[in-house]
């Protein structure tokens, strides 16, 4: 049965790897369930190693999962395409493609037109700012600018979801902050569904309709934050008394977590 | 604060480029020889010992490379030893290159030829030479054999390794945007593997033009290790030194093509190699 209010539905999921040593296997999601709406921003938070990651990729499709379900538009993901942007963390563009060159990449692996995808392409281009750079180089450009040139490339394919994996995690604060504010103006203008993995749970709440908090692996939802702010929100919204309270309570439930984790983590150390 | 007088320089920019320094230490040294010859040949050691007969000086070695050049005889030479260099080279990029690729993608593959490559890879060419001959004759062919068998392993093992270092990450975002396995191959395997090939082309040229020698010592009736050979064996340096200084200017002219291709290529590579070697300090 498929609700029409969601966009996204995970169902179920479960997901293992089979581990190197002889103890067969690590359970990364032990029964995760999420509907994600049309045009809403959500973001994941958890502790480190939880299966954030992982979670994105068995969304996009790239990797397969055990079981459960996973439904876009009401039809099962089977396989990577078009319908889905994924914004990978650092150093994931061509080093042998310009700038163009790179944001024209899912079109042409399509087999769209290259003039057509030019065209295009100059028009994300300038969506994320970086009109006049068409013809760089990665090497010639900031980390700031790099990250820029990978949301276009995601966005020009006009997918249905971005996925996006911590994808300001090298960044500098003061850019950080820039490129928060930017990817809110761009998702109000362009309205897609977003799920979006961060370290950062002030960036999470800033960004987000909902704050899913993963627990330590193997992970379930341990609890979901709705954030109340009003949008447009301002960077000063980050200052706040109902955004300092926000990010306390998730702090907790993760610090909680994280100590979790560790712990386990000494035990299997020990063994 | 003093005010800096500004002068111009006393030798142009253009005359203190790395090229022009290069020309000037090249002219130096051939210099140098010239002086060292001329000086050597007014002593009575000159006769007594038939220096000529074991020294060339440069103006010697121009002058001999005319004659040969007129006679004909240089032209036949390296076009012998061209066409030697040709086939076996060619033949190692056409076997080494799919051979390496299949070996670092097919674990099965790897497991067949490796004991073979490392085998081959190990032997000294010099010592094969001469059996090869022995099965195949006078000619281009067996010597374009023994070129090929210098040649093929750097351009095999270069392309085996610069495949096994494809960017995981790279291939992962061309599959996140639904590409084919196919066109993973030809949107990152190669382009990211290729530097590392043309580097392997480069070793390569170095090893055939040392093939195409070793080959003509030890069986040929024309090309330019044999002419080397050949006129050493009548203690005459000349044809001799006109014999290496061809075989090293196409040694040269063949790298430069090399880089001119990589440069071609893959623009963006340039400024990795240099930030490699260099450190972060460049740009
Ligand atoms: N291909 C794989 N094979 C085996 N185990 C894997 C594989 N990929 C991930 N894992 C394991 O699954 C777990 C989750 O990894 P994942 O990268 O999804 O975590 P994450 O939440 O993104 O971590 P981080 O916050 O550090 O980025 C880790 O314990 C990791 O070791
Ligand atoms: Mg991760």
């Amino acid at each position: 049965m498929e609700t029409p209010a969601s966009k996204l539905s995970v169902r179920n999921l479960r997901k293992g790897f089979r581990s190197q040593r002889s103890d067969g296997s690590i359970q990364v999601f032990e029964d995760i369930s999420l509907e994600v709406h049309p045009s809403e921003f959500i973001s994941l938070v958890g502790p480190s190693g939880c299966g954030k990651t992982t979670f994105l990729r068995i969304l996009d499709g790239l990797i397969p999962h055990d079981d459960g379900e996973i439904l876009l538009d009401g039809k099962t993901v089977v396989k990577p395409g078009p319908d889905k942007g994924f914004v990978f963390q650092d150093s994931s563009l061509l080093p042998w493609r310009t700038v163009m060159d790179n944001v024209i990449l899912g079109l042409e692996l399509q087999g769209i037109d290259k003039r057509e995808a030019r065209r295009k392409a100059t028009q994300y281009i300038s969506l994320v700012g970086l009109a006049g750079f068409e013809n760089h180089y990665p090497h010639e450009l900031s980390g700031g600018m790099q990250q820029r040139v990978n949301l276009a490339r995601a966005l020009i394919v006009d997918p249905q979801v971005l996925l996006m994996d911590e994808p300001f995690a090298s960044l500098d604060a003061q850019t950080r902050e820039i490129m928060q504010a930017e990817l809110l103006k761009m998702w109000n203008q362009t309205k897609k569904t977003v799920v979006f993995v961060t370290h950062q749970i002030e960036e999470a709440i800033y960004l987000s309709d909902r704050v899913v908090v993963f627990s330590a692996r193997p992970a379930t939802i341990r609890e979901v934050v709705t954030v109340g702010i009003p949008r447009p929100r301002s960077l000063s919204v980050k200052r706040t008394r109902e955004f300092l309270d926000l990010a306390d309570r998730v702090w907790k439930i993760i610090q909680h977590e994280v100590l979790k984790s560790m712990g386990r983590e000494r035990e299997e150390g020990i063994r | 604060m003093r005010a800096v007088e500004k002068r111009e320089p006393l030798v142009p920019a253009w005359l203190r480029s790395s090229r022009m320094i290069a020309l000037y230490s090249v002219v130096a040294g051939l210099g140098a020889w010239q002086l060292a010859y001329m000086g050597l040949a007014r002593t009575i050691y000159f006769e007594a010992y038939a220096i000529h007969h074991f020294l060339s000086s440069p103006l010697q070695v121009i002058e001999t490379f005319g004659e040969l050049y007129r006679s004909g005889e240089l032209f036949k030479h390296s076009y012998f030893s061209l066409l030697e260099f040709a086939y076996g080279f060619v033949l190692s990029v056409v076997v080494g290159i799919p051979v390496g690729f299949l070996m670092a993608t097919q674990k099965k593959i790897n497991y067949y030829l490796d004991p073979w490559v490392s085998c081959i890879y190990a032997t000294p060419r010099v010592a094969l030479a001469p059996i090869i001959i022995v099965w195949f004759g006078l000619g281009i062919l067996p010597n374009a054999l023994i070129v090929f068998l210098g040649a093929v392993f750097p351009i095999l093992l270069n392309t085996y390794t610069g495949i096994k270092s494809v960017r995981q990450n790279l291939i992962e975002v061309v599959k996140a945007f639904g590409g084919s396995a196919l066109q993973v191959f030809f949107k990152v395997m190669i382009p990211d593997a290729t530097p590392a090939i043309i580097a392997g082309l480069r070793l390569a040229v170095g090893r055939a033009v040392i093939g195409v020698v070793v080959a003509e010592w030890f069986g040929a009736e024309a090309g330019l290790g044999y002419m080397v050979y050949f006129y050493s064996q009548l203690f005459q340096p000349g044809p001799v030194f006109v014999g290496i200084v061809v075989l090293v200017v196409f040694g040269i002219l063949s790298f430069m093509a090399l880089d001119k291709a990589q440069g071609w290529i893959s623009p963006w590579y340039a400024y990795q190699v240099r930030r490699e070697v260099h450190g972060m300090e460049m740009e």
